[in-house]
């Protein structure tokens, strides 16, 4: 029997670390972040009347110290990155600019960008509120691929405020740029939430559909100033030059209080010493869960992936049943739920009706929600900025917060919580982005020649365009005419033809036959359908199962209908990869580092059965699906001097670790996400007849991680080799050397030999790294 | 096309130009050299057209002969939705480097044509270079006089939006114009019911008998100027100069013959019935409905000239055996259902018609039924459902429905909507034991019964009404709960009303 007696957050914190010692037993680090008192700044004396008024109206008398920082150095002509963490007030920062924009001329625009189109609702509404109460009426509106062609036009007339996505300005309105010309004459302020975001490929594309943007807007006559946001990372001004190409001021002093908040980093308890296995941390992130929840305190989790949060819900979800909890007020959250549905949840939230959520990282960015108790993350989510980010969804203004952070079986989570500086330093990652990758830029060339014609000479992105411009003129597209200019001579459309989220424009429709009437129930992106909606697969949606009957790969359709089953099913993906080109290579102790391009093949060909709970195998299948093709660039070495005196399964098995350990230590040493560092082994690769270890960059492209890891190969190898000298397994876990495979064979010896022999201390004897 | 290979491209493309291949200047063109001028000349030699050098751009300049083609303006303009007597016209058509209406699609062709007295002259503005755009959209705005009205095919949705955007690309407003007179919408609503598409050249053939011998497809025009642009031979575009020519010419045409068979009342009177159903349409849209009414009086007068033009074989699709998909479960074009808003009944879609079904002369009697009705004349309107009653099935159903609205609504008479509805409620019963019963409409009949029945409640309902009820002798489940319902005192009325799942229904 088990009260149901509401309790503070600090009250049922104590109670499980004083009286659930197996919960307790598992912290390795409990940090308490003190509560932050406000640093208040008396609104500037230029604000408009009407929006002091607007502001006063909505209880905001002051302002914090970044809020002010931000509009003084905007109200100064400059651009702006404001990086502080979540919650912090951070719409008012462009709000206000933009609200005195349209104060002082009536006429002028703002833009604004969001990475998603879900996203900016929520700080559109907000702006709404605040001109309101400011007595300005002010039409904003959103606008992507949902707006009726009746309301778009009127957007483009009169929309003060445009809210849309990079993907909606690349096709959609700087292509048609003509019928914007009030917007571009009268554009003041760019707003781009979300700076961190845009990173990567996407990041690249973005940065070059900025300067169309911008390129745009100098032919109209109008020079927006730029606010960007950003949650934290190492370097947001140099993003935010690297994507805006502009010198932004940067302001990340945070003026805005916080209330107490306790940090905890947990390890699931160790089940096999030998093997180094350990719980899982679904399980213990759902046993954290409960108590908060049980004691009505609103929980969020987070899961790294769909079906993790199917799963935790479903426990959830059962775990309250049995004692008649508050099982349907929690609900579960990610990318494949319906636009409709989200909103429904997020309101909930926000009112309290709904008590807990799990999700994935699709409640991480700008969603408001309010802010909650309790965040519990099953798993490091793979980078700082996004562990911040969802710790940053609890911690309400006036109590205590809780943040739990399970480690699940990855060497990079196991790292994270046994160092606890590296969460709570303030060090985080960097973001990288390649603007001037050939690939993007030429495709946004084409784009910009489109809209508009290239003067000789003019400069688009690193240097004048001409060069360029003639190389693709070459193919066909474009013509430079007699008076010099470059003009598009295609009748094709070029923004239809690049996709800014290259990985995978197309998804795969989900649609549920149970019923009489077929319904959409969600949908899923290329990649993950072949693992997530293969035939035979189980679906998860909403904690219900579903058996997927068909997948029409061609019309891209998943049929599926409602089951009720004891397991779920998980597929392998096969991955193969073969080298398209070197761009730099060197010798290295014991073979050679080598930096290139790479084809990788994924091939999804079988699936399992796996019970509820035990996770036991209860049978396969085969998946019969077409093999993912990614082009990448890569890091690889080479190991020529362990082509002797080895035994192949045993090289096997040493290259399987030392590439792991090897993974683990470049996720920690660049900051990115480990799942951005694909890995093959190849005992002896036809490229290079050696045993080989690739890393390879997981985004179409790469984002120039790879010859930074070709730069620091020793640093790597001497990392990678104490990350596993200083496991304390027997024989090889997956914290160091990865899942065993054979479990006779010693995979932690035999990494330590290989990693010896690629050493820069090579003649060392081997014995002695044991 | 991989980054790497990319990558070589370029450095391949830089060696060729550092071993010599030339400065990148000089591959303009396909590496021809040629200037504007020499594609100028070129152009204008090939289409037989002038050079003119103009400050913005040398543009090329065609003037096909002129057509005498009388138009009665008056005349014309007592049709709905066409220019005032006074005003000048304008015919256009462009030929564009695309489909898209976006920036960087680019109209190289621009035909114009306008009356002077009989006699329709055209200009024709071609582009030779890009550089020369503003000299073309400077000469094609000094041919369209402020109080113009621009007579095009699908303008207002492609040419004109394009020629805007064009305009303020040179940083300039379009001119302005009197109005716009798109005859696409006009030839769907009058013409479409006898041809298979609304495209110009099927109205050519059906509509003025014109053939066009060796016209150049549409999607090949863009193309051709592409490649003159690129150094290849300036003769392809003769045809786009002659097709262009003909799409204007075609314009006026057009207008004309809308004007003689049209704009005339007594013309009108030997066109097809469709046509007159269409126009009716037409003027009805802009609230003529005097007009509308006689157009339709018209259409149902028989005639020998107007049966005689054949309807093109619609897919008649028995409404009996159509799947959700609008099309029966057999059919290859049928669409799949995967949910969403709900269809209306099947019903409603025998009495709606599109723009392509077949006018029958049932089809123009429902017109004018619905027309008397917006007109106010709801005796008449009554008696024109009445008649359409004989023909008996779905529409006899929809008809006396009908009766019943106007007579309860309109003409303050319960007893006899009470009347009307239970003869549908007969002929609903006949066609469900004919095995083409359709749930909705019994069930929105029964509720209709049902609230009659209770408004006549207090008044003695006529006798016709329950005369026509028991005629059914029926033991169908319809018949049994209207029997109840009139048998039953007010209360349990009351509880069959609130029991009905679709008493909202009207």
């Amino acid at each position: 029997m088990r009260t149901y007696a509401p309790a503070a957050t600090e009250v049922v914190l104590d109670r499980i670390l004083d009286e659930e010692p197996s919960l307790a037993g598992g912290v390795t680090h409990h940090a308490v972040i003190p509560a932050r008192q406000p640093i208040w700044v008396d609104p500037p004396d230029w604000l408009d009347p009407r929006i002091r008024a607007g502001l006063g109206e909505r209880g905001i008398d002051r302002l914090y110290s970044h809020q002010a920082e931000a509009i003084e150095a905007v109200r100064a002509g400059n651009d702006v990155v404001v990086v502080t963490p979540t919650a912090s007030g951070k719409t008012l920062c462009y709000a206000l600019p933009v609200l005195q924009a349209i104060a002082d001329d009536a006429a002028a625009r703002a833009l604004f960008l969001f990475p998603t189109k879900a996203l900016g609702q929520d700080q559109v509404a907000e702006l709404g509120d605040l001109s309101r109460a400011a007595g300005l009426e002010i039409s904003a509106a959103t606008y992507d691929g949902d707006t009726p062609a009746p309301i778009r036009s009127a957007i483009r007339g009169a929309g003060q405020v445009v809210v849309t996505n990079p993907d909606m300005l690349h096709s959609a309105i700087l292509p048609h740029h003509t019928k914007w010309f009030q917007l571009f004459e009268q554009l003041r302020v760019i707003v781009i939430d979300e700076l961190h975001t845009y990173r990567g490929v996407f990041g690249s594309h973005v940065a070059n559909v900025i300067r169309r943007l911008l390129r745009l807007c100098a032919h109209y006559g109008s020079r927006p100033v730029i606010v960007c946001c950003s949650a934290t990372i190492a370097n947001p001004l140099e993003l935010a030059t690297t994507l805006t190409g502009r010198a932004p001021i940067l302001v990340d002093r945070n003026g805005a209080p916080s209330g107490e908040r306790h940090v905890l980093l947990v390890e699931p308890p160790l089940t096999d010493r030998a093997t180094g296995a350990r719980g899982s941390a679904m399980t213990v992130a759902h046993r954290w869960a409960l108590p908060f929840l049980r004691a009505g305190r609103q929980t969020v989790v987070f899961g790294r992936s769909r079906t993790a949060v199917e799963i935790m819900l479903s426990t959830l979800r059962e775990a309250l049943r049995q004692d008649l909890g508050p099982r349907s007020r929690v609900r579960g959250y990610r990318g494949g739920y319906l636009p409709l549905e989200r909103r429904q949840i997020e309101r909930g939230l926000r009112e309290g009706e709904i008590l807990g959520v799990v999700a994935t990282n699709a409640l991480e960015l700008g969603v408001d929600i309010g802010r909650l108790d309790v965040s519990i993350l099953a798993g490091y989510p793979g980078s700082v900025a996004a562990t911040w980010q969802q710790i940053g969804r609890a911690g309400r203004r006036g109590g205590t917060s809780v943040a739990v952070l399970v480690a699940s079986g990855a060497p990079v989570d196991r790292y994270v919580v046994h160092h606890p500086e590296f969460l709570l330093d303030g060090r985080s990652e960097e973001a990288r982005l390649d603007p001037d990758n050939l690939h993007v830029l030429i495709a946004h060339l084409r784009c910009a020649t489109f809209e508009l014609p290239f003067e000789p000479g003019e400069v688009f992105g690193p240097a004048a365009a001409d060069e360029l411009l003639a190389f693709v003129a070459e193919s066909g597209h474009i013509r430079q005419a007699d008076d010099g200019r470059w003009y598009w001579s295609s009748e094709n459309f070029p923004a239809s033809e690049v996709s800014l989220r290259s990985a995978a424009p197309e998804n795969v429709v989900i649609i549920d036959t149970t019923l009489d009437r077929p319904r959409v129930l969600g949908e899923v992106d290329l990649f993950s359908a072949q693992v997530l909606v293969h035939e035979r697969a189980i679906y998860m949606h909403e904690s219900v199962q579903y058996y997927v009957d068909r997948l029409e790969w061609g019309e891209r359709k998943a049929y599926v209908h409602k089951i009720d089953a004891d397991h779920y099913t998980y597929a392998n993906r096969a991955v193969t990869l073969k080298p398209l080109d070197v761009f730099g290579e060197a010798p290295a102790p014991g073979g050679r580092r080598i930096h290139g391009e790479v084809m990788v093949a994924s091939l999804v060909t079988l699936f399992k059965k796996l019970k509820f709970g035990t996770d036991e195998n209860v049978g396969w299948g085969p998946i019969d699906l077409p093999e993912l093709e990614l082009q990448t660039t890569a890091y690889w070495l080479t190991a020529e001097g362990a082509s002797g005196g080895w035994r192949r399964n045993e090289l096997d098995v040493a290259l399987m670790g030392a590439g792991r350990a090897i993974q683990t230590v470049a996720a920690v040493l660049l900051m990115v996400d480990p799942r951005d560092l694909g890995l093959v082994t190849q005992v002896r690769s036809p490229h290079h007849e050696a045993p080989t270890i690739y890393l390879y960059e997981a985004v179409p492209g790469g984002i120039g991680l790879s010859p930074r890891l070709w730069e620091r190969h020793d640093e790597l190898i001497a990392a990678a080799t104490d990350l596993i000298r200083g496991c304390d397994c027997d024989s090889g876990c997956p914290a160091c050397t990865g899942p065993r495979l054979e479990p006779e064979i010693d995979a932690r010896a035999l990494a330590l030999r290989l990693l010896a022999q690629l050493s820069a201390d090579a003649r060392q004897p081997v014995e002695a790294a044991s | 096309m991989s980054g790497a290979t990319l990558e070589r491209r370029l450095a391949n493309y830089r060696a060729t130009l550092a071993a010599g291949g030339g400065e990148p200047g000089d591959r303009r063109d396909g590496g021809v050299g040629r200037g504007s001028i020499d594609l100028g000349r070129r152009l204008a030699e090939a289409v037989d057209g002038e050079l003119v050098l103009d400050p913005g751009g040398a543009v090329v300049r065609c003037e096909p002969a002129t057509v005498i083609l009388p138009l009665d303006r008056e005349r014309l303009s007592g049709l709905p939705g066409l220019p005032p007597p006074g005003v000048p016209l304008v015919c256009l058509d462009t030929e564009t480097t695309g489909l898209a209406t976006a920036s960087g699609t680019v109209a190289f062709l621009v035909g114009l044509g306008w009356w002077e007295a009989d006699r329709f002259r055209q200009v024709q503005l071609l582009l030779p270079d890009h550089p020369a755009e503003r000299g073309l959209l400077t000469r094609v705005a000094a041919h369209i006089p402020a109080t113009a009205w621009l007579v095009t095919y699908n303008g207002r949705g492609f040419d004109w939006p394009l020629l805007v955007a064009r305009y303020r690309m040179i940083g300039s407003a379009a001119p302005a114009l009197g109005g716009h007179l798109d005859l696409l919408p006009f030839v769907r609503r009058v013409f479409r019911h006898r041809m298979t598409d609304a495209r110009l050249r099927t109205v050519e053939t059906e509509l003025l008998g014109t053939h066009r011998h060796g016209d150049v497809d549409g999607w090949q025009i863009p193309g051709r100027f592409l490649d003159f642009l690129r150094g290849a031979p300036a003769e392809p575009l003769v045809d786009v100069v002659r097709h262009n020519r003909e799409d204007v010419r075609s314009l006026a045409r057009l207008l004309g013959r809308i004007d003689t068979d049209y704009a005339d009342p007594t013309a009108r009177g030997r066109a097809p019935r469709g046509d007159l159903a269409g126009l009716a349409r037409a003027f009805a849209r802009d609230r003529r409905l005097d007009e509308a009414l006689s157009c339709l009086e018209a259409a149902l007068t028989d005639r020998a000239e107007r049966d005689a033009v054949a309807q093109p074989a619609a897919p008649e699709i028995d409404d009996d055996i159509a799947g959700p998909g609008g099309r029966p479960w057999w059919h290859p074009r049928r669409v799949a259902d995967v949910g969403g808003a709900q269809r209306p009944p099947a019903w409603t879609r025998v009495v709606e018609g599109r723009l392509d079904s077949p006018w029958t002369t049932e089809r123009v009697a429902i017109e004018r039924a619905r027309l008397l009705r917006r007109m106010g004349r709801y005796e008449e309107a009554v008696a024109t459902w009445q008649d359409l009653t004989a023909g008996g099935g779905a529409v006899a159903i929809h008809a006396w429905i009908e009766v019943a609205k106007l007579r309860e609504h309109r003409l303050g008479d319960p007893g006899g909507a009470f009347d009307a509805t239970a003869r549908a409620v007969a002929l609903a019963e006949r066609r469900r034991r004919l095995g083409m019963g359709d749930p909705v409409m019994e069930r929105a009949l029964v509720d209709r019964l049902v609230r009659l029945r209770r408004r006549t409640a207090d008044q003695p309902v006529a006798g016709t009404a329950t005369g026509g009820t028991s005629g059914t002798r029926g033991s169908g489940a319809m018949s049994d709960q209207v029997a109840r319902t009139q048998s039953r005192s007010g209360s349990n009325e009351q509880a069959i009303v609130r029991r009905s799942p679709a008493r909202a229904f009207r």
